[in-house]
Protein backbone atom coordinates (compact mmCIF):
# COMPACT_ATOMS: atom_id res chain seq x y z
CA UNK A 1 0.00 0.00 0.00
CA UNK A 2 0.79 3.54 -1.24
CA UNK A 3 2.80 5.67 1.73
CA UNK A 4 0.15 8.44 1.05
CA UNK A 5 -2.82 5.91 1.23
CA UNK A 6 -1.65 4.80 4.76
CA UNK A 7 -1.00 8.10 6.45
CA UNK A 8 -4.51 8.89 5.03
CA UNK A 9 -5.74 6.09 6.93
CA UNK A 10 -3.86 6.49 9.80
CA UNK A 11 -5.48 10.16 9.96
CA UNK A 12 -8.92 8.63 9.66
CA UNK A 13 -8.68 6.14 12.61
CA UNK A 14 -7.31 9.16 14.52
CA UNK A 15 -10.17 11.20 13.82
CA UNK A 16 -12.50 8.35 14.32
CA UNK A 17 -11.32 7.79 17.48
CA UNK A 18 -11.54 11.29 18.65
CA UNK A 19 -14.72 11.57 17.60
CA UNK A 20 -15.30 8.42 19.30
CA UNK A 21 -14.32 10.42 22.90
CA UNK A 22 -16.78 13.16 21.77
CA UNK A 23 -19.44 11.03 21.25
CA UNK A 24 -18.81 9.43 24.77
CA UNK A 25 -18.43 12.05 26.37
CA UNK A 26 -20.40 14.96 25.21
CA UNK A 27 -20.24 16.97 28.11
CA UNK A 28 -16.97 17.91 27.38
CA UNK A 29 -18.15 20.49 25.11
CA UNK A 30 -19.55 22.68 27.63
CA UNK A 31 -16.52 24.52 28.47
CA UNK A 32 -14.71 26.92 25.95
CA UNK A 33 -11.75 23.94 24.80
CA UNK A 34 -14.24 21.69 24.30
CA UNK A 35 -16.25 23.55 21.97
CA UNK A 36 -13.04 24.60 20.03
CA UNK A 37 -12.26 20.80 20.22
CA UNK A 38 -16.02 19.61 18.71
CA UNK A 39 -15.31 22.06 16.16
CA UNK A 40 -12.03 20.79 15.00
CA UNK A 41 -13.34 16.92 15.42
CA UNK A 42 -16.44 17.28 14.13
CA UNK A 43 -16.47 20.17 11.08
CA UNK A 44 -12.18 20.89 10.19
CA UNK A 45 -11.09 16.63 10.68
CA UNK A 46 -14.11 14.95 8.28
CA UNK A 47 -14.10 17.26 5.66
CA UNK A 48 -9.43 17.11 5.65
CA UNK A 49 -10.04 13.42 5.88
CA UNK A 50 -13.04 13.47 2.44
CA UNK A 51 -10.82 15.71 1.32
CA UNK A 52 -7.89 13.78 0.93
CA UNK A 53 -9.56 10.23 0.76
CA UNK A 54 -11.42 11.55 -3.16
CA UNK A 55 -8.21 12.94 -3.71
CA UNK A 56 -6.09 9.40 -2.85
CA UNK A 57 -8.91 7.92 -5.03
CA UNK A 58 -9.11 9.84 -8.16
CA UNK A 59 -4.70 9.70 -8.27
CA UNK A 60 -5.12 5.68 -7.93
CA UNK A 61 -8.35 5.48 -10.54
CA UNK A 62 -5.04 6.38 -12.78
CA UNK A 63 -3.32 3.75 -12.19
CA UNK A 64 -2.53 0.39 -14.45
CA UNK A 65 -3.40 -1.56 -11.68
CA UNK A 66 -6.80 0.05 -11.44
CA UNK A 67 -7.80 -0.12 -14.39
CA UNK A 68 -6.78 -4.12 -14.76
CA UNK A 69 -8.52 -4.75 -12.19
CA UNK A 70 -11.75 -5.06 -13.60
CA UNK A 71 -11.64 -8.78 -15.57
CA UNK A 72 -13.00 -7.45 -18.96
CA UNK A 73 -9.87 -5.39 -19.11
CA UNK A 74 -7.27 -8.56 -18.53
CA UNK A 75 -6.56 -8.89 -22.06
CA UNK A 76 -5.63 -5.03 -22.51
CA UNK A 77 -3.50 -5.97 -19.37
CA UNK A 78 -1.74 -9.15 -21.47
CA UNK A 79 -1.17 -6.67 -24.35
CA UNK A 80 1.12 -4.87 -22.59
CA UNK A 81 3.63 -7.82 -22.58
CA UNK A 82 3.50 -8.98 -25.93
CA UNK A 83 6.97 -9.03 -26.84
CA UNK A 84 6.95 -7.39 -30.55
CA UNK A 85 7.97 -3.71 -30.66
CA UNK A 86 5.20 -3.83 -33.28
CA UNK A 87 2.83 -3.67 -30.80
CA UNK A 88 2.21 -0.47 -29.60
CA UNK A 89 0.89 0.02 -26.73
CA UNK A 90 3.51 -3.37 -25.58
CA UNK A 91 6.14 -0.77 -26.94
CA UNK A 92 5.22 1.84 -24.76
CA UNK A 93 5.09 -0.03 -21.37
CA UNK A 94 7.78 -1.78 -21.72
CA UNK A 95 10.30 0.60 -22.91
CA UNK A 96 8.36 3.31 -20.80
CA UNK A 97 7.69 5.61 -22.79
CA UNK A 98 4.83 6.02 -20.72
CA UNK A 99 5.21 5.75 -17.18
CA UNK A 100 4.42 1.39 -16.31
CA UNK A 101 2.17 2.40 -13.02
CA UNK A 102 -0.12 4.47 -14.88
CA UNK A 103 0.03 3.33 -18.63
CA UNK A 104 -3.79 3.24 -19.59
CA UNK A 105 -4.56 6.47 -17.46
CA UNK A 106 -1.23 8.00 -20.25
CA UNK A 107 -2.73 7.10 -23.38
CA UNK A 108 -6.28 7.25 -23.11
CA UNK A 109 -6.68 10.19 -21.19
CA UNK A 110 -7.60 13.77 -23.12
CA UNK A 111 -5.10 16.16 -23.36
CA UNK A 112 -7.54 18.92 -23.61
CA UNK A 113 -9.29 21.08 -21.21
CA UNK A 114 -11.15 19.00 -18.71
CA UNK A 115 -9.61 15.48 -20.25
CA UNK A 116 -9.10 14.15 -17.10
CA UNK A 117 -12.83 15.37 -15.91
CA UNK A 118 -14.16 13.51 -18.85
CA UNK A 119 -12.18 10.43 -18.22
CA UNK A 120 -13.36 10.31 -15.17
CA UNK A 121 -16.71 10.07 -16.58
CA UNK A 122 -15.95 7.73 -19.12
CA UNK A 123 -14.87 5.35 -15.98
CA UNK A 124 -18.29 5.90 -14.23
CA UNK A 125 -19.84 5.01 -17.65
CA UNK A 126 -17.90 1.78 -17.82
CA UNK A 127 -18.79 0.85 -13.92
CA UNK A 128 -22.41 1.18 -14.79
CA UNK A 129 -22.12 -0.83 -17.86
CA UNK A 130 -19.78 -3.66 -15.85
CA UNK A 131 -21.92 -4.21 -13.16
CA UNK A 132 -25.67 -3.16 -14.07
CA UNK A 133 -25.11 -3.04 -18.19
CA UNK A 134 -24.12 -5.75 -20.86
CA UNK A 135 -20.09 -5.25 -21.19
CA UNK A 136 -18.86 -5.84 -24.67
CA UNK A 137 -16.07 -8.95 -25.16
CA UNK A 138 -12.58 -7.52 -24.83
CA UNK A 139 -12.54 -7.68 -28.02
CA UNK A 140 -15.25 -6.01 -29.04
CA UNK A 141 -14.68 -2.57 -27.31
CA UNK A 142 -13.65 0.23 -29.18
CA UNK A 143 -13.29 4.23 -28.32
CA UNK A 144 -15.70 6.64 -27.17
CA UNK A 145 -13.89 8.31 -30.77
CA UNK A 146 -10.95 8.23 -33.25
CA UNK A 147 -7.57 8.37 -31.29
CA UNK A 148 -6.80 11.98 -30.99
CA UNK A 149 -3.22 12.47 -32.49
CA UNK A 150 -2.98 15.35 -29.66
CA UNK A 151 -2.59 12.47 -27.40
CA UNK A 152 0.48 11.41 -28.75
CA UNK A 153 1.75 14.36 -29.73
CA UNK A 154 1.84 15.31 -26.16
CA UNK A 155 4.64 13.68 -25.42
CA UNK A 156 6.44 13.28 -29.31
CA UNK A 157 5.98 16.51 -30.85
CA UNK A 158 9.27 18.05 -30.53
CA UNK A 159 10.96 14.74 -29.81
CA UNK A 160 14.35 14.03 -32.37
CA UNK A 161 12.84 10.86 -33.16
CA UNK A 162 9.46 12.03 -34.36
CA UNK A 163 10.59 15.02 -36.27
CA UNK A 164 13.54 14.08 -37.77
CA UNK A 165 12.07 10.00 -38.15
CA UNK A 166 12.98 9.28 -41.64
CA UNK A 167 9.23 7.68 -42.40
CA UNK A 168 8.01 10.78 -40.84
CA UNK A 169 9.74 13.09 -43.93
CA UNK A 170 9.83 10.69 -46.33
CA UNK A 171 6.61 12.66 -47.69
CA UNK A 172 7.13 16.30 -46.83
CA UNK A 173 3.02 16.48 -45.83
CA UNK A 174 3.11 13.78 -43.91
CA UNK A 175 4.27 15.95 -40.35
CA UNK A 176 2.06 18.83 -41.42
CA UNK A 177 -0.99 16.37 -41.60
CA UNK A 178 -0.25 14.15 -38.51
CA UNK A 179 0.25 17.60 -36.43
CA UNK A 180 -3.28 18.75 -37.88
CA UNK A 181 -4.53 15.37 -36.74
CA UNK A 182 -5.70 15.23 -40.36
CA UNK A 183 -3.63 11.69 -40.73
CA UNK A 184 -4.05 9.70 -37.93
CA UNK A 185 -1.08 8.01 -36.05
CA UNK A 186 -2.92 5.00 -35.64
CA UNK A 187 -5.11 4.00 -38.13
CA UNK A 188 -3.04 4.96 -41.27
CA UNK A 189 -1.32 2.09 -41.92
CA UNK A 190 1.72 3.34 -39.91
CA UNK A 191 1.22 2.51 -36.55
CA UNK A 192 -1.65 0.30 -36.19
CA UNK A 193 -1.05 -2.60 -34.02
CA UNK A 194 -2.21 -1.28 -30.43
CA UNK A 195 -3.45 -3.73 -28.44
CA UNK A 196 -5.11 -6.49 -30.81
CA UNK A 197 -6.16 -8.57 -28.09
CA UNK A 198 -7.88 -10.57 -30.51
CA UNK A 199 -4.75 -12.20 -31.62
CA UNK A 200 -2.94 -12.26 -28.55
CA UNK A 201 -2.94 -16.33 -27.99
CA UNK A 202 -0.88 -15.98 -31.08
CA UNK A 203 2.02 -14.17 -30.15
CA UNK A 204 4.83 -14.31 -27.94
CA UNK A 205 4.60 -12.86 -24.41
CA UNK A 206 7.30 -10.55 -22.82
CA UNK A 207 7.97 -12.22 -19.26
CA UNK A 208 10.34 -9.28 -18.04
CA UNK A 209 9.11 -6.60 -15.34
CA UNK A 210 8.35 -3.02 -16.98
CA UNK B 1 -39.39 18.59 28.05
CA UNK B 2 -35.12 18.13 27.00
CA UNK B 3 -33.40 21.36 28.02
CA UNK B 4 -30.86 22.39 25.84
CA UNK B 5 -27.96 21.01 27.23
CA UNK B 6 -29.12 17.55 26.63
CA UNK B 7 -30.58 18.52 23.15
CA UNK B 8 -27.16 19.86 22.60
CA UNK B 9 -25.40 16.33 23.65
CA UNK B 10 -27.98 14.52 21.14
CA UNK B 11 -27.05 15.87 18.51
CA UNK B 12 -23.79 16.04 18.88
CA UNK B 13 -23.60 12.02 19.46
CA UNK B 14 -25.99 11.80 16.39
CA UNK B 15 -23.12 13.98 14.40
CA UNK B 16 -20.61 11.99 15.75
CA UNK B 17 -22.48 8.54 14.81
CA UNK B 18 -23.08 9.95 11.59
CA UNK B 19 -19.06 11.15 10.97
CA UNK B 20 -17.91 7.83 12.40
CA UNK B 21 -20.02 5.53 9.75
CA UNK B 22 -18.59 8.07 7.19
CA UNK B 23 -15.00 7.48 8.09
CA UNK B 24 -15.21 4.05 8.61
CA UNK B 25 -16.48 3.64 5.34
CA UNK B 26 -13.89 5.83 3.57
CA UNK B 27 -11.39 3.15 5.67
CA UNK B 28 -12.89 0.63 4.10
CA UNK B 29 -13.09 1.93 0.54
CA UNK B 30 -8.99 3.11 0.87
CA UNK B 31 -8.05 -0.16 1.61
CA UNK B 32 -10.22 -2.24 -1.07
CA UNK B 33 -8.73 -0.83 -4.06
CA UNK B 34 -11.42 -1.53 -7.00
CA UNK B 35 -13.66 0.72 -9.01
CA UNK B 36 -16.29 0.45 -6.93
CA UNK B 37 -15.02 1.99 -4.02
CA UNK B 38 -14.64 5.17 -5.27
CA UNK B 39 -18.43 5.39 -5.85
CA UNK B 40 -18.98 3.81 -2.34
CA UNK B 41 -16.50 6.38 -1.20
CA UNK B 42 -19.04 9.26 -2.82
CA UNK B 43 -21.97 7.90 -2.11
CA UNK B 44 -22.12 6.48 0.75
CA UNK B 45 -18.99 7.70 3.14
CA UNK B 46 -19.16 11.44 1.45
CA UNK B 47 -23.05 11.39 1.96
CA UNK B 48 -22.58 10.51 5.68
CA UNK B 49 -19.76 12.50 6.22
CA UNK B 50 -21.62 15.57 4.92
CA UNK B 51 -24.72 14.60 7.43
CA UNK B 52 -22.85 14.90 10.42
CA UNK B 53 -21.38 17.92 9.77
CA UNK B 54 -24.68 19.33 8.78
CA UNK B 55 -25.94 18.18 12.06
CA UNK B 56 -23.26 19.58 13.81
CA UNK B 57 -23.37 23.05 12.17
CA UNK B 58 -27.76 23.06 12.55
CA UNK B 59 -26.90 21.85 16.41
CA UNK B 60 -25.11 25.27 16.90
CA UNK B 61 -27.50 27.57 15.46
CA UNK B 62 -30.06 26.12 17.02
CA UNK B 63 -29.15 25.83 20.24
CA UNK B 64 -27.93 29.42 20.43
CA UNK B 65 -31.18 30.10 18.90
CA UNK B 66 -33.23 28.39 21.33
CA UNK B 67 -31.11 30.25 24.00
CA UNK B 68 -31.49 33.48 22.78
CA UNK B 69 -35.22 32.91 22.66
CA UNK B 70 -35.05 31.29 26.03
CA UNK B 71 -33.47 34.09 27.43
CA UNK B 72 -35.88 36.93 26.23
Amino acid sequence: MPLQTTLIISLVVFSIAVIAVLVARPVITATRGGKIMAFLVLFILPLLCAGMGVSNELERSKTTEFCLSCHIMEPYGQSLHVDDSSYLAAAHFQNHRVPAGEACYTCHTNYAMFGSFKAKLHGLRHIYIYYLGVPPAPDRITLYEPYNNRECLHCHLGARSFEQGAVHNADPDLLPAVKANRVSCVSSGCHETVHNVATLSKVKMWTGQP
Amino acid sequence: MMNGANLLERRLRLSGLLLILGLLTEVICLFWARPLSFLVLAGVGGVLLILGVVVYLLSLVSIRHSSQSGGT
